[in-house]
């Protein structure tokens, strides 16, 4: 892939930043949200569609907007920081969800079932399994296209640990799908069970590790599942910013220097 | 009910501490006690395991489709009803009459029904200080009901004053008096689910301590609400005075009072405690000389695709956990650690056990520390309707105590029932010195599980407090020093789930372990010690 110098505009301390913001698509961004509320609203008021749907609407209202400042990004800036520009929008929007199942369970006070963020009460387990294997890709990915840094590896490590953890819990809830569909049990869904991490996840109940100290690790084998994909999260996300920006950092053209070139 | 004569017992062996009481500023009053002993009945067999064996009682048959609150069985209680020498049985039926196993020995057992219906939990406990075992159950309405002991012949009588509704009991002396005082809880979800009047519920549900006097017992309502499944009397904050945990099912939390100079004082001493707290029990499972405090909740033992689908729709159902709550579904071991009780389960093992009600400790292989045993199973139409016959069949239970702090599985001790078992005990049915283990089972006779593991000696102290209303000495506490350590042991009327332990101390050993001596705190703060006393035998002090 070829790389394209970084525009002026970018340059400075939180390039990421630049790269993120909607600029000449504010207006059209925010048209576009109007518009998706206008229609999940009436849609679900209309058909009576449960939450998600109204969410899920919104987001795809937002989706053509995106598109363009992508293929903007790509004509102007590269491939690779185009790809960097999805990933970090998508992952950021990822993110959201998150942290309003956090709030929903810390903060309203609900259960870690009724705590179902904006729109995983769809299926979760194959969202994230494909969600977290793509994370995995495009990571991979802008590495190979130059992103190169100890927070990409970093980076790399986490995403990739978090696609396992998801490739568990996705075995197991076909697994315990199936047993459920044998039980005769159709009205059950098998989401949200605990992965390798966790309360009760195969880490703390594993034969292996019973009556060690892996079982009691804080937060990894404590928490529910629901606060370590949070944290994991955020961690993910954070590390995408971090990595993204020295990467951006790297590219940006030098501030012209006004001062005296040292002697000798 | 037949009366046989006491045994005689074999031998006198010593009379101690000779010396008058003395007081210091810092020692207990010292008293001087009689000391019988009789040797251990021969091992029936060694055969490295338990061989279980199935008691003329069964609860749970006559109902056709068990739903609602029906599953949480019933208790059992164990005792020596006629003074033979022998433990007998008492078990409570959820369907049907009460029924007594009277211990003919060589584990056989002669069953006399009793005319109390539809009975939870049940307690063998000296009411009246007459030296002989009363009987009390709770019945499904949530009735205290009473069996007084006229010299091995039980006849229904009445506790004067004790009116509230009542699931749970707990019998010690709270109060210093001598007299064994009356603690019970409700189970109100079911009695709200079988109609019963919300007036009702104000006046009479909830937590009361019933004062047991010269004139009936004097209610004291602690709290007038309660999911009590059971109900533990213990010294939580070792000041030397018993206090009040009940264990509550459901959201309710566990509620605790400590009993203070001022009165009855409600507080919450654990961080983390079991959801739908099942059964308490207490032991010293180190052989430091404090007490670990452990509960039996809903976790299922395994985690794959088939045990996790067939408990999901129940989690679905009733999963209310929120954030911030101490509450988790999950057996605990409370140990005191840094000035504070800490959650050891995990690290320990033993904090998913399957849907666990009787969890009791017990040196069931005698190597001086104490095994643990958890009975499992559910059945509820409304719960597990998916499942054939509507149960969750779940095998019992068996870790053998490490020494090291932990438990691992001991599947070679043939202890994994898979009947649905509630209320149990580890008892010496058999007079060998071992413990043997008692389950009443819902749907499916009671098992007896005879301890054949080889190996291993074992001491029964039984005690006696003459002048006392309390003459069993309910509430006491032992600590034998021995070359392996130090074992502590203490003296209950009530156990694990719905159930009664009989009256004594059971103590555990290598066979090579030479015992130093025995001191014994009775529960007016007196102590006793005997010194060198004997391995193998049934010792009883009296005071």
């Amino acid at each position: 892939m070829t790389a394209i110098p970084m525009p002026q505009a970018m340059a400075g301390r939180l390039p990421v930043l630049s790269l993120l913001s909607p600029g000449p698509h504010l207006r059209a961004t925010l048209l576009n949200l109007v518009a998706g509320l206008v229609i999940a609203g009436i849609a679900v008021a209309v058909t009576g569609w449960p939450w998600w749907v109204f969410n899920a609407i919104v987001l795809a209202t937002l989706l053509p907007v995106g598109i363009g400042k992508w293929r903007e990004e790509k004509h102007r800036l590269g491939v690779v920081i185009m790809l960097l520009s999805i990933l970090l929008t998508a992952q950021g929007v990822h993110s959201i969800e998150h942290l309003v199942q956090w709030v929903q369970y810390h903060i309203v006070g609900l259960t870690p079932r009724q705590s179902n963020g904006l729109v995983s009460a769809a299926n979760a387990e194959w969202v994230h399994f494909v969600w977290n294997w793509s994370v995995l890709i495009m990571v991979i990915v802008l590495m190979r296209g130059g992103m190169r840094n100890p927070l990409a590896w970093l980076l790399l490590a986490v995403a990739g640990l978090h696609a396992v953890e998801h490739t568990y819990t996705t075995i197991q809830h076909v697994q315990v799908l199936n047993e459920l569909r044998a039980m005769g049990v159709t009205d059950v869904t098998a989401q949200g069970l605990p992965g390798i991490i966790g309360r009760d996840g195969w880490l703390a109940r594993s034969p292996w590790t019973q009556g060690t100290i892996f079982c009691t690790l804080p937060g990894l084998t404590t928490e529910v599942r629901l606060d370590v994909h949070f944290w994991w999260n955020m961690l993910e996300t954070g590390l995408l910013l971090a990595a993204g920006n020295v990467f951006l950092a790297a590219r940006a053209p030098r501030a012209p220097n006004h001062g005296h070139e040292p002697n000798g | 009910m037949a009366i046989r004569a006491a045994l005689p017992l074999v031998a006198v062996i010593a009379i101690c501490g000779c010396a008058r009481p003395t007081v210091t500023a810092n020692q207990p009053v010292t008293v001087p006690v009689a000391v019988r002993t009789e040797p251990y009945a021969t091992a029936r067999a060694c055969s490295g395991a338990f061989v279980e064996h199935r008691l003329p009682f069964a609860t749970g048959l006559r109902v056709r489709d068990i739903s609602g609150y029906l599953g949480n069985g019933a208790g059992v209680a164990a005792g020596d009803l006629d003074h033979d020498g022998r433990l007998d049985l008492v078990f409570a039926s959820i369907d049907g009459p009460a029924m007594v196993l009277h211990n003919n020995g060589d584990l056989d057992f002669t069953p006399h029904e009793l005319d109390a219906q539809f009975t939870r939990d049940v307690k063998m406990v000296d009411i009246d200080g007459d030296g002989w075992l009363d009987v009390v159950f709770t019945d499904r309405p949530g009735a205290v009901i009473a069996y007084h002991n006229h010299a091995g012949t039980l006849e229904r009588m009445t506790l004067p004053g004790v009116d509230g509704l009542a699931y749970s009991t707990a019998w010690g002396d709270l109060n210093g008096d001598g007299r064994l005082d009356l603690v019970t809880a409700s189970y109100d979800t079911e009695l709200r689910k079988r109609g019963v009047a919300t007036d009702v519920l104000a006046a009479r549900a909830g937590v009361f301590l019933y004062t047991n006097t010269s004139a009936g017992f004097v209610a004291q309502r602690l709290s007038d609400h309660a999911d009590g499944l059971s109900i533990a009397l213990l010294d939580l904050n070792n000041d030397g005075a018993t206090d009040i945990w009940v264990g509550n099912d459901f959201l309710g939390r566990d509620a605790v009072w400590l009993n203070s100079s001022t009165g009855w004082q409600p507080t919450e001493p654990f961080k983390r405690m079991s959801e739908s707290t099942m059964s308490i029990d207490w032991a010293d499972i180190d052989n430091s000389g404090t007490q670990a405090l452990f509960t039996t909740d809903m976790n299922p033992a395994k985690r794959d695709p088939h045990t996790l689908a067939a408990w999901l729709p129940m989690m679905t159902k009733t999963d209310q956990t929120r954030a911030g709550d101490p509450q988790i579904s999950a057996n605990m071991l409370q140990v005191w650690s840094s000035g504070a009780w800490v959650d050891a389960a995990p690290q320990r093992g033993i904090d998913a056990t399957g849907w666990s009600w009787a969890g009791r400790f017990a040196d069931l292989d005698r190597d001086g520390f104490q095994d643990l045993y958890v009975v499992n199973g559910m059945i509820a139409k409304d719960l597990f309707g998916h499942l054939p016959d509507s149960e969750l069949v779940e095998e019992n239970t068996v870790l053998r105590n490490t020494g090291h702090g932990t438990f691992i599985a001991a599947p070679e001790w043939k202890l994994g029932s898979t009947l649905s078992g509630r209320g149990m005990l580890p008892v010496d049915l058999d007079n060998d010195g071992d413990p043997d283990l008692v389950v009443n089972n819902m749907r499916g006779p009671a098992t007896l599980f005879e301890n054949q593991l080889c190996g291993g000696a074992g001491l029964t102290v039984s005690l006696r407090w003459r002048g006392s209303a309390n003459t069993q000495a309910i509430g006491a506490r032992a600590s034998l020093r021995t070359s392996v350590g130090l074992l502590t042991r203490d003296v209950r009327a009530s156990g694990g789930y719905l159930s009664g332990d009989a009256p004594l101390m059971l103590f555990g050993m290598p066979e090579k372990a030479t015992l130093q001596t025995l001191t014994i705190l009775w529960p007016d703060g007196a102590q006793s010690v005997i010194d060198a006393p004997p391995a193998n035998v049934n010792l009883e002090v009296t005071r």
